[in-house]
Parts: C-alpha cells; sequence; structure tokens
C-alpha cells in the first residue's frame, strides 16, 4: 500500500526539512506543531479578555 | 417479582453478601497445579503444551523488551477464555459481560503500552500518530483524526469483549424463550428455532474464545508499536 521508503533517501531543503511526512523525526514534529497550535487556540480563546458592551443613556 | 431478560447481568449476591470476588477466582480452580516432575500426565502435559504454543505465537512478532509481557498476555488470555466459557453454561454469571471489569482490564493496559512508548522511543511512538507519505495538506487533519483512534482503542478494547458476550447471552435466552413458549403451541416451529438454538450456542462457543483471543492479541500489537 503505497511505496515504503525508509525516508532516507529523501533529501529535503528547507522548512521540508523538519517537517515532513516521510522521516520519523518529520513527523514527530508535525505532531509536535500541532498539537502546539491547537494549545495556542485554546489558550488564546481562553485568555481572550471579554468585551463589555457600553451602557448608552435612554 | 418480574424477571427481565437483563436480570442474568446482575452482578451476584448471596443473602446480601456479594459473589464477583468469588465468581472471579473460579478459573483458579479449574486448572491442574504444575507438578515438579519431569513427565507430567496428560491434562498437565496439554497444559503446558498449549500455554507454551500461545505463548509462542503471541510473542513471534515482538522484540526481545517486549518479552517481559508474556507472563501478563497468557495469564489474561487463560482468565478471559475461561470466564467466557464458564458462562456459557445455563444460569451462570459471566464477569465479563461487566464493562467495568473490562475497562478496568483494558485501560491500565493500553496506558501502559502508550507510557512505555513515550518514555523509551518518544520519537516513534508520537511519529506514528502521522502516517507515511501524507500529502502535506491532511497532516494536521490526519494528525487528529489518529489522535482520536489512539484514545478510542482501550474503550474499543473494552466495550468490544462487554458488546460480544452480552449479546450473545441475551440472544440465547431470548431464543431459549421464543423455543419453550413455541412447543405448546407450534411444536413445528419450535423445533426449528431449537436448530437455530443450538447453532447459536455453537457460535456462541467460537465467539467466547476468539473474543479472549482478539483482545489480547489487540494489547500485543499495540505493545509491538511501542516497544
Amino acid at each position: 500500500m503505497g511505496g515504503h521508503d525508509a525516508g532516507t533517501q529523501h533529501q529535503f531543503t528547507g522548512i521540508a526539512k523538519y517537517f515532513n511526512s516521510y522521516t520519523i523525526t518529520g513527523r514527530r514534529n508535525c505532531v509536535l506543531a500541532t498539537y502546539a497550535s491547537i494549545a495556542a487556540i485554546v489558550l488564546f480563546f481562553k485568555l481572550k479578555p471579554k468585551k463589555q458592551k457600553a451602557v448608552t443613556a435612554s | 417479582m418480574i424477571l427481565s431478560f437483563f436480570d442474568q447481568f446482575m452482578s451476584p449476591t448471596w443473602l446480601g453478601v456479594p459473589l464477583i470476588a468469588l465468581a472471579l477466582t473460579l478459573p483458579w480452580i479449574m486448572y491442574p497445579t504444575p507438578s515438579s516432575r519431569w513427565l507430567n500426565n496428560r491434562l498437565l502435559t496439554l497444559q503446558g503444551w498449549f500455554i507454551n504454543r500461545f505463548t509462542q505465537q503471541l510473542l513471534l512478532p515482538l522484540n526481545l523488551p517486549g518479552h517481559k509481557w508474556a507472563l501478563i498476555f497468557t495469564s489474561l488470555m487463560i482468565f478471559l477464555i475461561t470466564l467466557n466459557l464458564l458462562g456459557l453454561l445455563p444460569y451462570t454469571f459471566t464477569p465479563t459481560t461487566q464493562l467495568s471489569l473490562n475497562m478496568g482490564l483494558a485501560l491500565p493496559l493500553w496506558l501502559a503500552t502508550v507510557i512505555i512508548g513515550l518514555r523509551n522511543q518518544p520519537t516513534a511512538a508520537l511519529g506514528h500518530l502521522l502516517p507515511e507519505g501524507t500529502p502535506t495538506l491532511l497532516i494536521p487533519v490526519l494528525i487528529i483524526i489518529e489522535t482520536i483512534s489512539l484514545f478510542i482503542r482501550p474503550l474499543a478494547l473494552g466495550v468490544r469483549l462487554t458488546a460480544n458476550l452480552t449479546a450473545g447471552h441475551l440472544l440465547i435466552q431470548l431464543i431459549a424463550t421464543a423455543v419453550f413458549v413455541l412447543l405448546p403451541l407450534m411444536p413445528a416451529v419450535a423445533i426449528l428455532t431449537a436448530t437455530v438454538l443450538f447453532l447459536l450456542t455453537l457460535l456462541e462457543v467460537a465467539v467466547a474464545m476468539i473474543q479472549a483471543y482478539v483482545f489480547v492479541l489487540l494489547l500485543s500489537l499495540y505493545l509491538q508499536e511501542n516497544i
């Protein structure tokens, strides 16, 4: 099912060297990056200050 | 007192004393104690042969550090297969129909494999969450899916065993009731239903053995990934 290469034949350059889906470290970095992004989004919405509506004079 | 079809799954008590501990230790008395003789009697030889063969087959795909799990896997297999088969006797309580027991077996063992993987080879353990060769756009989606499937594993392990055994016992009781009710009314149909009941009981014997094996096999597979 799909070509199984050892991942060692790939010569990645740039960001693909660290984040790719072929080498085991590349896959690990992708996983960690995804978890970090999800944590960042959750933290962002938790720590966002709640806006209070200004009271208008009636 | 109105009996419902689910009374067979109630944890047994006698005069208020819970008997679940007795039900769980029953497999212990079913097996002969190993003796210190070189050549044992037929039963012991057969038991030893079965245990050795099973352990050998199960540990085949595991590397050397995984062989530490031989005792727990084999004893778990024998425990489950005995409980399942004993439960097929009429009016016998089957502890493996209780989700609490199956989750109590599945969750700690699964968690152990995950922790071993993260501790001994964290890169490989985390890298397994992304299948090799995934297209770039699909990477985050697949990581989320694989994480969900990782956490579903203990639930699936426990519920698979519970559901299979509960459904089987329930079916047997329902069809047996149908035979009993139909016998004075339509004897021919009752005999047909009795044949169905016989075939179902044979199926349940197979399911009892297969489900115990599948439980242990899946745990060994999860261990393979992580050890």
